[in-house]
């Protein structure tokens, strides 16, 4: 039931339609797509864009301590006792909710370009909307039941939109991977509602943290635990990662806003959301902590050594979230969402960077194939520059500033391992990302060179595109794709001045009310002497790929060096660690025989439909006779008599024993 | 005479029922004075009449707490609740009857649909042994008339499956009856609440007997073979009357002797097998349900796990874990409904809609069907925002709070196996199909689309609507 509560505050009409523009516009593009046509694409950005400007709108009272609470609560409406929905804009949902709606905003305008000539490109936008509108409900609900619904429409968005081109049948296992993985981390939130519900009686974040103690230890880390198996399966960690990279094969677009910039970030979101429970566990912390570590530092190393472009920065993505996991679950909270900001906006960079490329060279997605594009492509060149310069830490760019304070985070905290991690990963990042870089733009074009003589077995398995792109005349992009590019780069370079001058900063006089503790305890190495130590480590890495790809030499030698390193290639790696394999045994091979079992023994006509015909007759005695001769209607019997047996034996066993 | 034996206040009581089978009299008396000029929606409309009428006259009985008829009748709360889930059923599908039922066959199928429906009526309010008795037979006779009834071999191969598989049922049902009366000496259910009857080995066996006959008519895993089957091979209405309407009598008659007709030292220890085999059917429906192609069959298979969701809140038959059940109850049979509301209207020609093959693409044929079946898929699913959500979140909860937690889990694993079932057929829906299938014009059916746009606003108010708040404790 909705309560019109009398005097509504000033800032609720701003609220709601920053919440559900979006979901407007999803319903008129999907219901009006054919109509529309060519104006569905600036009709959906300009939706976005109008619920960018109202999430500015709502900066203020986002942000304001009224009564002892932060930001901005309204209730939706009251359903149940303990089930209020209600919107809460903390700064914590209000920089969520800026970056969904304004990196969403740039990529839909991008996405105008990049899918020109789709078949269903109505359908493309009232997909992007609508997962535009099921991430906001995800950060902007204040209560768990609200987080799961937008969780599970994010999924389900995802979901569509992997398997976007699904005439492609990888597309489709893909969209199936992501959803089966993703139903196991909603399972997972599921466990943690009953649990925080049976314990203390309602589900709004405002009576769940004040009422953290009502929990106890055990079942506090129970809820923790499968919370962080939502969040693992979510945001693509360790062992749950296998599907990030696997996504890639949806549009790049769709890449870059929910595989990179945000939806992957809803882990992140939630652990930072349930701060006061994190805080309450230490091993809850310690367990968050090791396994973003495991995943920084892991696909780091599995980006060291992917060809496909999409797949190396799928990669570096589950390696950066992997790292604002580590910050948000040793209590680094702001380092953990400054990194979610910057990583936004560079990676998102990056994917459209990226998009460029493979849009001019028709779908090549094959670093090996390219090279040389420099000259032919001067502004992604510099657009890839900049964001690879982001990503690496070099100091002044954004990535330093929020990757700098995890590291540094991780020390203050206790972690000294985690620190060592979180250093030698910045170094590997640098590494791989520029490998990326210099394999793309230097030395010279690629794309006419036999795939064979690069070590490419088999061209169709590999994103190599069947037509190979002329040289000569590359499919550039028009001023749609090429301006939000433009427009990245600016908060790619400079948003980690938000986070310059330490407690004075900018950053941390914003989230000064929303986490306890912004400043950590002194630790034995300083801020400053950290940064120097990550900046050696990764112009080392810069270093090692300018030896192996950049150099003189190097360059004239490019394809016999990438045909040696692609043989030589160690079979570990090039499996991932074998960890498809793993679930594959575990689980898939697993489930597939119960799933024949359960074929060929419960349901004998799913693979022998052809009984039933035989089984049909005309004549009623026939049917009975047969029915009996099938052997279906007797192996029913057969069954029935045997539970009964079952049932009949308990009693006997549990009666008798009385 | 009868009247001194039972007094008004016991012919009140049974007023819904008797106008139900009355109903059904007259539909008949009706087609064969009027024949022909009564049309198709004739019977179908007189029936709804009918149901309405009844199910106006049993809500007036809500708050009464009355025995009668010597034990054999209750009437009270509970027994409205159950009534008016038949009510609702038995309307839901009768309509259906006009998408798709052939003209000669409606008035006699009417007929049976509601005689059918007063035996589930019966089982809401039965107080003794022989009610139940009386009542499952009187619902499931009718049954294998329906389920036989459609023009096509399938039909009468599901009706002679039913038939042989459920009258087995019946004798285990009627040889635990007979056991139970050896044990206690009476068929009054009440009796059976006796203390000293935990150590009676015959009242175990007895109860073992019976319960063995209820899994079965709730097709509960490894009873519940019969359900896809039987399922598909009905006609659309009569599966849909089934899936709902037989759980909805049977569940009664499960809840009234969980809740009240069991010793109470030995309850839980008695009722545990039925827990257990609730348990299996959540996973075992939901995963036998991913590789279906067949609406019906799809639905026989997800019956099995919904009514073990319904069976978690039951556990620890608590107030508020039967006030769940019949939330869900009601939530569970409108969803049921509106679905197969939709597949009636699509279908015609003698060919029933329920080929998941046929909606691909629906989403762009007919975008406002596709948006009412995806709607009660959700519900099904037990996503949010809708009452099967919330239904859900009950149930968990009344496990939580007896303390079944392993129901709980078991309910959680069975819907993430489901939401990939449900979700496969949603994409279709909505996925592009680029070899459209000629469509044939199909008759307009206006009484399925009344009954998709009731269900829908049924289960919207039942989400969101602040009665929804009163089941919780």
């Amino acid at each position: 039931m909705v309560h019109h509560v009398m005097g509504v505050p000033g800032f609720y009409p701003w609220l709601l339609a920053l919440w559900l523009l979006p979901l407007l516009g999803a319903i008129v593009c999907f219901a009006f797509g054919p109509q529309l046509r060519r104006v569905a694409g600036a009709f959906a950005s300009a939706i976005v864009g109008a619920s960018f400007l109202f999430a500015v709108i709502c900066w203020g009272v986002g942000t304001q301590t009224v009564g002892g609470a932060l930001g901005a609560h309204q209730v939706l409406f009251s359903w149940l006792p303990g089930f209020d929905f209600g919107l809460l804009l903390d700064p914590l949902s209000l920089v969520w909710a800026l970056v969904i709606t304004g990196v969403g905003c740039l990529i839909h305008i991008y996405s105008i370009g990049y899918l020109e000539g789709d078949r269903a490109f109505a359908r493309f936008f009232a997909y992007m909307n609508f997962f535009i509108f099921a991430m906001l409900t995800l950060v902007l609900s204040d209560n768990f039941v609200g987080l799961l619904v937008g969780w599970a429409l994010v999924g389900l968005a995802s979901y569509f939109l992997i398997g976007y081109w699904f005439d492609r049948p990888s597309a489709v296992a893909a969209a199936r991977k992501a959803f089966v993985i993703n139903v196991v981390g909603d399972v997972g939130i599921m466990f943690a509602i009953i649990l925080i519900y049976s314990r203390i009686g309602s589900l709004s974040f405002g009576d769940v943290f004040a009422n953290v103690d009502k929990l106890g230890t055990a079942t506090l880390l129970a809820v923790l635990v499968c919370l962080f198996l939502g969040a693992a399966a979510k945001s693509a960690q360790v062992p749950l990662h296998t599907w990030l990279p696997d996504a890639m094969e949806g549009p790049t677009p769709v890449s870059a806003l929910i595989h990179a910039a945000t939806m992957v970030t809803a882990g992140v979101y939630l652990i930072a959301r349930c701060a006061p429970l994190w805080s309450a566990s230490k091993d809850a912390q310690l367990l968050v902590g090791t396994i973003g570590g495991l995943t920084a530092l892991l696909g780091a190393v599995l980006g060291m050594v992917q060809w496909d472009i999409k797949r190396i920065l799928a990669y570096s993505t589950m390696s950066q979230i992997g790292y604002m996991i580590m910050g948000v679950g040793i209590g680094a909270y702001e380092g953990g969402v400054a990194h979610f900001l910057t990583q936004a906006f560079f990676k998102a960079q990056l994917f459209l960077g990226a998009g460029l490329i493979i849009h001019a060279l028709s779908n090549e997605q094959d670093v090996r194939r390219m090279g040389g594009l420099a000259k032919k492509m001067p502004f992604a060149f510099w657009a890839m520059l900049t964001a690879v310069l982001a990503i690496s830490g070099i100091p002044g760019f954004s990535g330093f500033f929020s990757k700098d304070l995890i590291i540094y985070g991780t020390l203050a905290n206790g972690h000294p391992w985690l620190y060592a991690v979180g250093i030698l990963t910045a170094g590997i990042t640098a590494y791989y990302m520029f490998r990326l870089f210099f394999i793309t733009f230097f030395g010279t074009y690629r794309g006419d060179v036999d795939p064979s003589s690069l070590g490419i077995r088999h061209p169709e398995l590999a994103g190599v595109a069947s037509a190979h792109a002329d040289a000569e005349h590359l499919h550039m992009s028009g001023w749609v794709m090429n301006v939000p590019v433009a427009i990245l780069m600016v908060p790619t370079v400079f948003s980690g001045w938000l986070l310059f001058g330490g407690t004075h900063s900018p950053w941390a006089r914003f989230f000064v009310s929303q986490f306890a503790q912004i400043r950590l305890p002194a630790a034995p190495i300083s801020e400053g002497l950290t940064s120097v130590l990550t900046f050696v480590l990764v112009l080392a890495g810069i270093t090692v790929a300018y030896l192996r790809y950049a150099t003189p030499s190097a360059q004239r030698n490019a394809v016999e060096r990438l045909r040696r390193e692609t043989v030589g290639m160690p079979p570990v790696l090039s499996n991932a660690f074998y960890f498809d394999a793993a679930l594959d045994a575990l689980f898939v091979r697993t489930s597939q025989w119960l799933g024949y079992l359960a074929a060929r023994y419960v349901d004998p006509l799913v693979i022998d439909g052809g009984v039933r015909e035989v089984v049909i007759s005309t004549q009623w005695l026939g049917a009975l006779a047969r029915a009996f001769q099938s052997g279906l209607v007797r192996a029913y019997a057969v069954l029935l008599v045997a539970g009964a047996a079952c049932f009949i034996a308990y009693y006997a066993l549990a009666g008798g024993a009385r | 005479m009868i009247d001194s034996l039972y007094g008004a206040a016991d012919w009140s009581a049974i007023t819904p029922l008797v106008i139900v089978a009355v109903t059904a009299l007259v539909v008949l008396l009706m087609d064969l004075l009027l024949g022909k000029r009564v049309g198709r929606y004739g019977a179908i409309i007189l029936g709804s009449l009918g149901l309405i009428l009844a199910g106006v006259v049993a809500a007036g009985g809500y708050g009464l707490h009355q025995t009668l008829f010597g034990g054999a009748f209750v009437l009270d709360g509970f027994t409205v609740l159950f009534e008016e889930v038949v009510i609702i059923g038995a309307l839901g599908s009768l309509v259906l009857f006009g998408a798709i039922g052939r003209e000669d066959r409606v008035a006699g199928a009417t007929a049976l649909l509601l005689w059918s429906a007063t035996g589930a009526m019966l089982l809401a309010g039965a107080g003794t042994l022989l009610t139940i008795f009386l009542g499952i037979e009187l619902l499931s006779l009718a049954l294998y008339c329906l389920c036989g009834l459609a023009p096509r071999a399938t039909a009468r191969e599901a009706a002679l499956k039913y038939l042989l598989l459920s009258s087995t049922a019946s004798g285990f049902l009627l040889y635990g009856m007979a056991l139970l009366f050896g044990a206690t000496g009476s068929v009054t259910l009440s009796a059976f609440a006796a203390p000293m009857l935990a150590a009676s080995p015959l009242f175990w066996a007895g109860i073992a007997f019976f319960f063995v006959g209820i899994a079965f008519k709730l097709s509960l895993v490894p009873f519940h073979t019969w359900a896809p089957d039987v399922f598909q091979g009905a006609p659309l209405p009569v599966t849909a009357f089934m899936s709902v309407v037989t759980k909805a009598g049977v569940l009664a008659v499960l809840a009234r002797v969980a809740y009240s007709a069991l010793p109470p030292q030995a309850a839980s220890a008695l009722l545990l097998p039925l827990w257990v085999v609730a348990g299996i059917s959540m996973v075992v429906g939901n995963v036998g349900m991913l590789a279906q192609t067949d609406l019906k069959r799809l639905i026989g298979y997800s019956g099995v796990a919904q009514v073990g969701y319904i069976l978690v809140a039951l556990a620890g038959t608590t107030a508020f874990g039967l006030r769940a059940a019949i939330y869900y109850l009601f939530a569970y049979t409108l969803m049921n409904l509106g679905a197969f509301a939709v597949a009636a209207v699509l279908s015609g020609d003698g060919e029933e809609g329920t080929q998941l093959a046929g909606y691909r693409g629906l989403g762009h044929r007919r975008p406002l069907l596709a948006a009412a079946m995806t709607f009660f898929l959700l519900a099904l699913a037990g996503l949010p925002p809708t009452a099967g959500f919330l239904g859900k979140i009950l149930i968990l909860s009344a496990g939580v709070a007896s303390g079944y937690l392993w129901l709980d889990a078991l309910l959680i694993i069975g819907t993430a196996i489901s939401l990939y079932g449900y979700a496969k057929v949603i994409g279709a829906m909505y996925a592009r199909d680029e070899h459209r299938s000629p469509t044939t014009p199909r008759p307009v059916v206006p009484l399925a689309w009344a009954s998709i746009a009731l269900c829908a606003l049924a289960l919207l108010l039942l989400t969101f609507h602040p009665f929804a708040s009163s089941v919780l404790p």
